[in-house]
């Protein structure tokens, strides 16, 4: 006789489980921080940081990798990819990132855009590269 | 009977192929990437309490290799085999503390396990950490689909009888 | 960790400065104080010297170039053309306009990227040669099929062009960034120089270290900004040697310029990137009143004597041992 458990341990556990998750969830993406800089990563490698308080107008520009195209579009404290050759479109179809903690990602191009906190006082005042 | 065996096997992974291969044609539910019914995965949680364990990992490979010629591509099967392989190691480890009537613990468990195996994958792909960002909103969505796919499986289980 | 970062206070807003997007990169202008008006002046700027400069617009002074073989110059262009040749002549080639052809045989151009073959690469580099193209009076020809590409210098030569236009206007202070050229106005306001990071080499995001400059351009680069994966996993970088019309593969991942004229640290840190430590140091003992950080495969640093007060080495760099050039 194998050893088991009621169906309301196992009820209990997993609810708990589910709402610590979604609670999270919802933290992660509702909750505006104090990330105000957009870190384009393609295959893990920063290829462009943008500064999102300095961004005044809508632009837009694209990004290569070694999948396809991404056209990224910024606004004023925001970020989104407007348009991919990716086969799905869900970089697309996720829309603005606009202070949240959860980035934006292209898995066929390895593209991910993330926010990053905005510099302490010990950061420098614009970077080479 | 070898016969027989084989003959269930490829019927169960052929009808776990349809469900998955009709899923894949549907929109999907949200724009989050990852989320996902998973419907197919009543076939692999009905397989592991009903055929065991090493039928059930043949039925999900059968079914993962070939949906991904049928619905998929190469950067999607290592998403589905690390999410799969996750899925079952949870499932077949559950099965020694869960009964038959608790298949849908199994079931949540194991899609949470699958959901972790391919945000790792996803790290891993995209060398971006913050791609953890992720994982809560993924395990949350995966422990409902995998509740209803869970649920299916023991209806499933009830219908047609259990082990064979 | 994300948790973390809730907690920090949100960062003040640059309301005096300007990002814009122009020569396929992001640019800001920080003017302390600067008015609206000066920064959109910046921006036409730079847009009215891409508008020359660019190789992909058909309607450009450059474009024209290259489809006619001919052309008559602006000023500006042929200030910069002639100001690459001059480099091209100094750096032995290393920095060389007329790489082209080859640069859009590998893709580089349009993202379709592919690694030409050996043949294909023979023939191209027939076409690669500073030497070829004559620029007199304003006017410039090349020979058929060779084609020139200002997108090396534009940048350092837009920085320059933006500080003259900024301290014509009476301007002290003020940080000019054009795709991580840098170039900085003076100090900042409290009086102090301004604090300008040099990128890892490794994609990380992180920093080599800090640099503290007043009135010097701070330019960087390195294969890490723009690059593709080939199908057998070789990484192939932006930055071609005109001797193979390869990717340069010289032993520097990433080639720091520090100097008053942005113009000559762009030119400068492609050519020092191309020719590998032992030219670049060579070149270096000559050059007076510039700057240079090179960081090698290794990960080792090498700086010439004038940033021992001005450079500090930071993060995963920190204890790192530089090896000073001069």
């Amino acid at each position: 006789m194998k050893r088991t458990f009621s169906n309301r341990f196992w009820a209990a556990l997993l609810a708990a489980a589910f709402l610590l998750c979604a609670g999270a969830a919802l933290l992660l993406w509702r909750t505006p921080g104090a990330r105000t800089v957009a870190r384009i990563t393609v295959d893990g490698r920063v290829v462009r940081e943008i500064d999102l308080t300095a961004v005044t107008a809508e632009a837009s520009f694209t990004v290569q990798t070694p999948g396809g195209v991404n056209t990224v579009t910024v606004r004023p404290g925001g970020i989104c990819v407007s348009e991919a050759d990716c086969p799905d479109h869900v970089c697309v179809k996720q829309g603005w990132l606009e202070g949240g903690a959860v980035p934006i990602v292209c898995l066929p191009h390895r593209l991910v855009i993330s926010l990053v906190s905005g510099g302490d006082g010990d950061a420098p005042d614009a970077v080479s590269g | 009977m070898q016969t027989r065996r084989l003959t269930r096997d490829a019927m169960l992974t052929s009808v776990a192929l349809i469900i998955f291969v009709i899923e894949a044609q549907l929109p999907p539910l949200t724009s989050i990437p990852g989320i996902r019914m998973g419907l197919a995965n009543i076939i692999t949680v009905y397989a592991v309490f009903a055929v065991g364990a090493a039928d059930a990992a043949v039925i999900l490979a059968a079914r993962i290799l070939l949906g991904t010629i049928f619905a998929g591509s190469l950067s999607t099967l290592m998403y589905s085999a690390a999410g799969g392989c996750l899925c079952l190691l949870a499932m077949l480890a559950l099965k020694r503390v869960l009964t038959e009537r608790q298949m849908w613990a199994a079931s949540v468990i194991g899609a949470a396990a699958h959901n972790a195996g391919q945000i790792a994958v996803a790290v891993a792909v995209t060398g971006t950490i913050g791609l953890l960002a992720y994982l809560p909103v993924l395990l949350a969505s995966g422990m409902t689909a995998g509740l209803f796919t869970g649920l299916c499986a023991q209806a499933l289980t009830k219908r047609i009888g259990g082990r064979r | 960790m994300c948790l973390l970062a809730l907690c920090l206070p949100a960062a003040a807003r640059a309301d005096d400065s300007r990002t814009f997007f122009a020569m396929d990169t992001v640019m800001t202008v920080t003017v302390p104080g600067g008015s609206e008006a000066l920064l959109s002046a910046c921006e036409d700027e730079v847009r009215r010297l891409e508008a020359l400069f660019s190789v992909t617009d058909e309607s450009s002074e450059i474009a024209r170039l290259n489809a006619e073989g001919r052309a008559v110059l602006s000023d500006e262009t042929a200030a910069l053309l002639g100001g690459a040749l001059d480099a091209a002549a100094l750096t032995d080639g290393a920095l060389d306009v007329t790489l082209y052809p080859v640069v859009r045989a590998w893709g580089f151009t349009t993202g379709d990227y592919r690694v030409p073959d050996d043949g294909e690469l023979a023939a191209l580099l027939a076409l690669v040669g500073w030497q070829q193209v004559t620029l007199e009076d304003g006017e410039a020809s090349l020979p058929p099929g060779v084609m020139v590409d200002l997108g090396s210098v534009a940048k350092g030569f837009a920085s320059d062009r933006l500080a003259a236009l900024l301290r014509g206007s009476g301007v002290t202070s003020a940080l000019i960034d054009l795709g991580g050229n840098i170039y900085c106005l003076g100090a900042k306001r409290n009086g102090s120089a301004w604090r300008i990071g040099v990128r890892d080499p490794d994609g990380s995001g992180e920093y080599i270290g800090v640099v503290a400059v007043t009135d010097k351009a701070v330019v960087t680069s390195g294969s890490y900004e723009r690059f593709f994966v080939a199908k057998d996993g070789t990484v192939y970088g932006h930055i071609f040697d005109p001797a193979t019309g390869r990717p340069a593969e010289s032993g520097i991942v990433s080639a720091t310029v520090i100097g008053p004229c942005g113009f000559q640290c762009d030119a400068l840190t492609t050519a020092l990137y191309v020719m590998g430590l032992e030219r670049a140091e060579a070149l270096l003992e000559t050059l007076e009143g510039v700057d240079a950080l090179l960081v090698d495969a290794e990960g080792e640093l090498w700086a010439t004597g004038g940033l021992r007060e001005t450079f500090t080495p930071m993060g995963a760099y920190s204890a790192a041992a530089i090896h000073w050039i001069r």
